[in-house]
């Protein structure tokens, strides 16, 4: 039956087999292999076989075998799990995913969630694979995470429920993954708004996002903490251009109370109603100011204040007019509160900000006094553009006592509750990730797949010991990219002084030849010369034109990282001396990107000869994008460095580039060690040697070394011109841009 | 040689900023070459401008380009009929008769063209003309101006050590709102309060130097914007395509920039 099975599946498995190897080399096509039997091994079933080949056909064209391997590594879990049939749809239902999130960490957390799901609701692993299209409808990772833990959560064990949930019956589960068509999420918005906010006020903004929850009727409003502005992720219900509009409104607005806003309220004893009056007097001074000085955000915020006489008398709708009346003075309202409001406001000063705590505890008091319902739990913050109000108040060291107060222990407990929550769920992720290596995207050995062996020299004994380092490739560790974009962003003037650096040398750049046989303009020198060789009966030089030529560089490099365990180290800044090299690293990636460079990021670390650990970052024929700055926000310090094992690799990877020139530039930030070599100089002679062998083979190498350290080793292995020290270790960045700058310059 | 087409005829405009009419004076009356630093469209050329027609010298202007040779700059043989004519250059007509040389941009040229104005800016004041055999020491009156854009050229081609040391620098920036809306009032002919909105706008543009564009509006555009709307086009429209559309290409910075306009916008 067996020997059948495999005599039906062969051809499959070779066409796949063929289809791959247009992408892959031999190990990662063996890896793959070996995913295939590890998959086979678990009586995954020959249809789940047939659906890895054909999401493997599918997934190669990204060119990453990491996530074909962590692909087969979950399923062969959620097989185990779950069963044959539930790995077999999660499979199928993997291009799906990969549409919506790519390869990046997104996809590794989808996996996370499917292996979640097989865990602990096994037969709705199913349903929701097969409707994976619609479930992930909202578009991003958070919202499906959300749907997964809220379909457990809701069931709370009951299985006809969860089924009833994940196949999309339920109403709840409907709820969540509805996606309005043509709403604009945060990320999408992200990069018109930092610009729309730092030329309004000249100060970059830190923005963040929060996951809308969809369980709550209203609403949440944007809100402040400390400098950070946090908004939702998708305003729901509004599309297109009108969703970027309130965006827009709702940053403007949170930015002018952190430029033109100054101390925290103390809470004091105030009541709920009274802070809740206290804020939108806050917020009417504070657009007040702004619009002095901006008089067109009047029209982004007016049309949010849609407040009208009509309608019952309750506490919201008498602050949403009030707002109103504060914001629009053409606004009518004959409300005996309202206009008085109005009144104290216009009479007040407004540049002081005690004015909003006064008019807000008086107007409090009088609303009180009218008995007028307000309900703490319920309220929330009208227009829809302004803050919560939170971020403007200090509650002190030990937080609020008594039911006075209720409004900020309400909010302070909102708050608590999401910080613990995301703690709470990183601290699991990280479990899960420890417990089984499935959802990281790592090769079937946990030490990485050996990719080649290299000899190393034996300074001691004079002699070359053949295949005596094992290089493995250890597949990225993805994080954020967004840290490194906010640290480009913290590190602008370097930027910009880089980014004229590049225009300097923009390829493509036209340069004149004189004294040209041909060309479109005669060259007034050599015309004068041929002229007067001419007349004195000599023989005139024909070369009399001027063209012109394109600038053409034909150039690669690879950068080689050291991220041995003494990146780790403080330096003075607070920061380690792993994150300088990344800063130092992404900003001149960005800049070899816009070059269009052809580069490559490789880093390092060693653990005796046996392990020495590559990690790339950025392959040569990769593109330079989020997937790669998510890479290099992972890398993480630790192990020895072995120099010599590293520049070997370096130069074979190098070496398959077809570029005239070639450079391999190290960043070091000392003398190669390993574990298992006692005298560090046989390391030194050792990397000594292969970069002569570089240099043989056509390519230059170059070390950067860091600190005070290193440094007459470093001259030693690359030589003295080809060395460059940085002993203060803040200033890498520069100096390796400006190193770069000038080794590639024409 | 009459230099007389090079004399500036009536004062041209120009509202000092700062103490860069005595500074200029003083150079002048030492005859110490003169850097003129600053971003593009703030008045570097304007003020030289006014400046040689305060002293009542002639102004000789080049542009400095990335072919140009030191030969464009000094002079060269010709060829007529009775044989070979010298032809002064620019820097030699102004050296041999006594003008104001002022070379723009002159981080433009390439590096082996600008080392001839060396023995021009130090104690020597001479111009060697070597296919010439001449060596033309400087007139009385004639003084060398240089002008660059220290954010606007890259660092690849900055101006050589040994040449900036040679100047005495004057350095510009964007005047102070007030006095920026009454130089666009005066050059545009719009009236106060619009010149006052078009400043608004030129600082939200500024402020997005190094964090999306390379440098913000310059006076110049703000003039000519209300130029445009003098002309009859509306204000938006003036500021669209006299400021946005110049500035910038990408299409994120350009509505951010577009939006935040709108907020200077009364």
């Amino acid at each position: 039956m067996l020997m059948r099975q495999r005599e039906v599946l062969r051809p499959i498995f070779r066409a796949a087999w063929d289809d791959l190897s247009h992408h892959f080399d031999a190990t990662e096509l063996e890896a793959w292999a070996g995913a295939v039997l590890q998959l086979a091994n678990v009586n995954a079933g020959p249809t789940c076989l047939i659906a890895y080949w054909e999401a493997s056909k599918d997934g190669a064209a990204r060119e990453e075998i990491a996530p074909l391997l962590a692909a087969a590594q979950v399923a062969t879990d959620i097989c185990r799990n779950a069963g044959a049939r539930a790995a077999t749809s999660a499979l199928k239902a993997l291009p799906v995913a990969a549409r919506a999130f790519g390869n990046g960490p997104a996809l590794a957390r989808w996996w996370r969630a499917m292996d979640l799901l097989a865990r602990q609701a096994e037969e709705s692993v199913e349903p929701v694979a097969t409707r994976m299209n619609e479930v992930l409808a909202p578009g991003t990772i958070d919202a499906f995470e959300n749907f997964v833990s809220a379909g457990l959560r809701a069931a709370s064990g009951n299985k006809a429920r969860r089924i009833a949930f994940f196949s999309l019956e339920d109403e709840l589960a409907r709820r969540m993954i509805a996606r309005d068509l043509g709403s604009v999420t945060f990320p999408e918005a992200e990069v018109e708004l930092k610009a729309f906010l730092t030329a309004l006020w000249g100060r970059p903004p830190l923005l963040r996002s929060f996951p809308t929850d969809n369980n709550q009727l209203a609403q949440r409003r944007a809100s402040i903490a400390g400098p950070v502005i946090r908004l939702p992720e998708v305003y729901r219900g509004v599309q297109g251009d009108a969703a970027r509009e309130l965006f827009r409104a709702a940053a403007a607005h949170a930015q002018a109370h952190l430029v033109l806003g100054q101390d925290l309220f103390p809470v004091g004893t105030l009541k709920p109603l009274q802070i809740a009056l206290v804020n939108l007097i806050e917020d009417a001074r504070i657009e007040t100011l702004a619009m002095r000085q901006l008089p067109g955000l009047r029209r982004l915020w007016a049309p949010y204040h849609i407040a009208s006489p009509s309608g019952v008398v309750s506490a919201p709708t008498q602050l949403a007019r009030l707002a109103r009346a504060l914001f629009d003075p053409a606004y009518v309202d004959d409300d005996a509160f309202v206009a008085k409001g109005r009144a104290m406001f216009l009479a007040s000063r407004i540049g002081d900000p005690a004015t909003s705590r006064e008019i807000g505890m008086l107007l409090g008091n009088d609303l009180g006094q009218m008995r007028v319902q307000f309900n703490v739990k319920t309220y929330v913050v009208e227009p829809v553009y302004r803050d919560d109000g939170l971020g403007l108040w200090d509650f002190g060291e030990n937080g609020p006592l008594g039911e006075v107060v209720e409004l900020p222990i309400e909010a302070v407990k909102v708050e608590q509750r999401e910080a613990g929550e995301t703690e709470e769920a990183t601290g699991e992720r990280e479990g899960e990730r420890a417990e089984f290596g499935g959802a990281r995207p790592v090769a079937p050995d946990q030490r990485g797949v050996v990719i080649a062996k290299y000899p190393e020299w034996d300074s001691a004994r004079g002699i070359e010991r053949p295949e005596w380092t094992v290089v493995r490739e250890v597949a990225a560790r993805l994080d954020e990219p967004r840290m490194i974009e906010e640290a480009l962003d913290r590190a602008h003037v370097l930027r910009s002084r880089i980014g004229r650096l590049i225009r300097g040398v923009r390829i493509g750049r036209k340069i004149r030849l004189g004294r040209q046989h041909e060309g479109h303009d005669l060259d007034i020198d050599a015309v004068l010369d041929a002229g007067i060789a001419l007349r004195t009966g000599r023989e005139p030089d024909p070369r009399i034109f001027r063209s012109s030529t394109s600038v053409y560089r034909d150039l690669s490099v690879l950068l080689l990282i050291d991220v041995s365990e003494s990146t780790s180290d403080r330096l003075a800044s607070g920061s380690t001396i792993l994150d300088v090299e990344r800063l130092a690293v992404s900003i001149l990636a960005e800049a070899m990107g816009k070059l269009g460079d052809t580069f490559s990021l490789l880093a390092f670390a060693s653990d005796g000869r046996e392990d020495v650990k590559m990690t790339s970052i950025k392959s040569f024929d990769e593109l330079y994008d989020r997937a790669c700055k998510a890479r290099l926000a992972g890398l993480s310090s630790g192990l020895s460095t072995r120099l010599g094992a590293a520049l070997r690799h370096a130069g074979r990877v190098i070496g398959g580039t077809v570029s005239a020139r070639k450079l391999v530039i190290v960043l070091t930030d000392g003398e190669p060690s390993d574990i298992d070599v006692s005298d560090p100089l046989a390391l030194v002679e050792d990397a000594r040697r292969a970069a002569i062998g570089l240099h043989t083979a056509g390519i230059d190498a170059y070390g950067v070394v860091l600190g005070q350290a290193g440094g007459s080793s470093a001259s030693r292995i690359f030589r003295r011109g080809k060395t460059m020290m940085v002993h203060r270790v803040e200033d890498l960045p520069n100096r390796l841009s400006e190193l770069y700058f000038r080794l590639a310059r024409l | 040689m009459n230099l007389d087409p090079y004399r500036i005829a009536s004062e041209p405009y120009y509202e000092p900023l700062g103490h860069e009419i005595e500074a200029f004076k003083a150079a002048y009356a030492e005859r110490l070459p003169v850097m003129l630093k600053g971003p593009t469209g703030c008045g570097k050329t304007r003020f030289v401008e006014h400046m040689a027609w305060l002293l009542g010298k002639p102004l000789i202007t080049v542009a400095a380009h990335e072919d140009m040779t030191a030969a464009d700059l000094a002079g060269r043989y010709l060829l007529e009929p009775s044989g070979t004519v010298w032809h002064d250059g620019p820097l030699a007509l102004a050296v041999r008769f006594g003008a104001i040389c002022y070379l723009d941009e002159i981080v433009e040229a390439r590096q082996d063209t600008t080392v001839v104005i060396h023995p021009l800016t130090d104690t020597r004041r001479i111009l060697p003309l070597e296919k010439r055999g001449e060596i033309v020491p400087a007139h009385a009156d004639f003084q060398l101006t240089i002008s660059y854009n220290p954010g606007y050229q890259s660092a690849v081609k900055d101006l050589k050590e040994s040449t900036k040391q040679r100047f005495v620098a004057i350095d510009f920036g964007y005047p102070p709102p007030a006095t920026e809306a009454a130089i666009v009032v005066r050059e545009s002919g719009t009236d106060n309060d619009l010149a006052a909105v078009l400043v608004a706008i030129a600082q939200r543009s500024r402020n997005l130097q190094g964090h999306g564009l390379d440098e913000g509006a310059s006076t110049r555009m703000l003039i000519h914007a209300g130029r445009m709307v003098r002309a009859g086009l509306p204000l938006e429209a003036a500021v669209q395509s006299s400021i946005v559309l110049p500035i910038t290409d990408n299409p994120d910075i350009r509505s951010a920039l577009s939006d935040a306009i709108q907020a200077c916008l009364p």
